[in-house]
């Protein structure tokens, strides 16, 4: 593989790298509010959680992705490529982050805020020092593997026409009919990657451990 | 004051032409029309040909590239201006979407591996398994001259045909059926790996880039129509077949009623 190509397949590899952490970032935001309104005693604000996380899910992210790009127009929003994409990829991946935020938040055991309240703690300090920081804990793993999953996943949205690593890959290994070589090389790329996510979810794992964080 | 009302009342010409940009739907897989070439670069000979009605508009061209299964829908949604796939002239596509002035022949032939001595007219893939890519107008024109010979052909479909090319390499299939113009170019770039049987089979048929019927659309079709009959007065087109094809084809132009 020539130097130009190659610099071809990191340039995409950074496109992919690029949309799938502005996803999981916008993901991360929207799933903390979906998590908040899921876990909130009113029904007004559990049920429209209850009906996103449901939806985002349970539909194929190829599905959801050719939806957006399609269906908008539709409505008059004809969205770019890129915007279409980062849509598709954030709200799926909030569905999965509020349920794992959630499986953190409600594994807090109960004897440790029935001790909070004996001691006086306010409800606001009971979730900066007890709950959000146990929480945090017990989600970190589950985010980074949605990461890596969000990641991989990315290399769906070539079908509304943003050209990433995936795609990148198909296109070279057609014009220079060496399959082997690009998909190998994109697939070494991904494993890089998601092998630099993982080890940073590991250290922060370490660090929260520790206390140094939240 | 009046501006944004003006703005909202031009039709797709009128915003071409402020905007500065026509945006072409596309596939880039589909050689010698348009494909990712080996150094990386989008080539082939829409964007040629595209190069020259941009000149003839005054405008830039903004390539899209999507998966072949989805330009359609994604045209009819606005997602672009045309669509250069090139698509095959076919009665049902004409019902739907307006062709312009075809660019190349379409007629259908057999791709096969060189050092299979099987296959040497295209009665010969009697019996056989051959691909060709989904919804494509060559797929239909295979089944039915599948139906015609003594043993059925088993067709395999592929999101494109590049897949195609790659598994008739790899011998998990005996042909692919694709449009004379698509795999003389393939046999040409890899003439020790796949050969082409003559003659093609099936209805004449041409190749030609796709707009909608919607109103809005029109205006703007017409000058592209006007700009690709302008090419092809003048000479230009038969460079770019010659360059691309290897021969260049005469082609009608207004996109001709189709025979199937």
């Amino acid at each position: 593989m020539s130097a130009r190509l190659f610099e071809l397949m990191l340039k995409a590899a950074g496109t992919t790298v690029v949309i799938s952490f502005v996803s999981i970032g916008i993901g991360l935001l929207i799933g903390i509010l979906v998590c908040a309104a899921k876990l909130s005693p009113r029904p007004w604000l559990r049920w429209p959680a209850v009906l996103f996380v449901s939806f985002f899910r349970g539909v194929p992210l190829l599905v959801q992705l050719l939806l957006i790009y399609n269906l908008l127009p539709a409505i008059g929003l004809a969205v770019p490529s890129l915007v279409a994409a980062l849509i598709g990829l954030s709200l799926c991946t909030a569905a999965y982050q509020a349920e794992n935020l959630r499986g953190g938040f409600t594994s807090v055991p109960r004897g440790l805020l029935e001790a909070a309240d004996m001691v006086g703690l306010s409800p606001w300090q009971q979730f900066r020092r007890i709950r959000a920081p146990i929480a945090l804990r017990l989600t970190v793993p589950a985010l980074v593997n949605e990461a890596i999953l969000i990641l991989k996943a990315s290399s769906l949205v070539s079908v509304v026409g943003v050209i990433e690593l995936t795609r990148t890959a198909q296109n070279l290994a057609a014009s220079t009919y060496e399959p082997l070589l690009f998909y190998s090389v994109a697939g070494g790329l991904y494993l890089a990657i998601n092998w630099m996510v993982a080890g940073g979810g590991s250290l922060t794992e370490r660090a929260l451990r520790r206390g140094r964080l939240a | 004051m009046t501006t944004p009302i003006l703005a909202q009342a031009q039709d797709a010409l009128a915003r071409v032409k402020t905007e500065g940009v026509l945006k072409v739907g596309t596939e880039t897989a589909f050689a010698p029309f348009d494909f990712i070439d080996a150094t990386g670069e989008h080539a082939g000979f829409n964007v040629d040909a595209f190069a020259e009605v941009g000149k003839e508009l005054g405008v830039k061209i903004k390539w899209v590239e999507l998966p072949w299964d989805g330009v359609l829908p994604a045209l009819e949604a606005g997602q672009f201006n045309m669509v250069a796939g090139p698509a095959t002239i076919t009665k049902a596509r004409m019902e739907r979407y307006r062709f312009l002035s075809p660019v190349a022949e379409a007629t259908v032939a057999i791709l096969r591996r060189a050092k299979d001595d099987t296959i040497k007219t295209p009665q010969d893939i009697a019996g056989k398994t051959v691909g060709a890519g989904k919804a494509t107008a060559q797929l239909a024109q295979l089944k039915t001259f599948g139906a015609t010979l003594p043993k059925p052909v088993e067709t395999r479909e592929y999101p494109g045909f590049n897949e195609a090319y790659a598994d008739l390499a790899a011998g998990r299939i005996a042909a692919v059926a694709n449009s004379l113009p698509n795999i003389a170019y393939v046999a040409s770039k890899q003439p020790a790996v796949f050969a082409v049987v003559k003659p093609p089979f099936g209805q004449k048929s041409y190749f030609g880039y796709i707009g909608t019927k919607k109103p809005d659309d029109q205006p703007l079709l017409d000058a592209v129509q006007a700009a690709l009959v302008k090419i092809k007065t003048d000479g230009r087109m038969k460079k770019l077949q010659e360059k691309w094809f290897g021969t260049a084809f005469d082609t009608p132009d207004v996109a001709p009623e189709p025979s199937f």
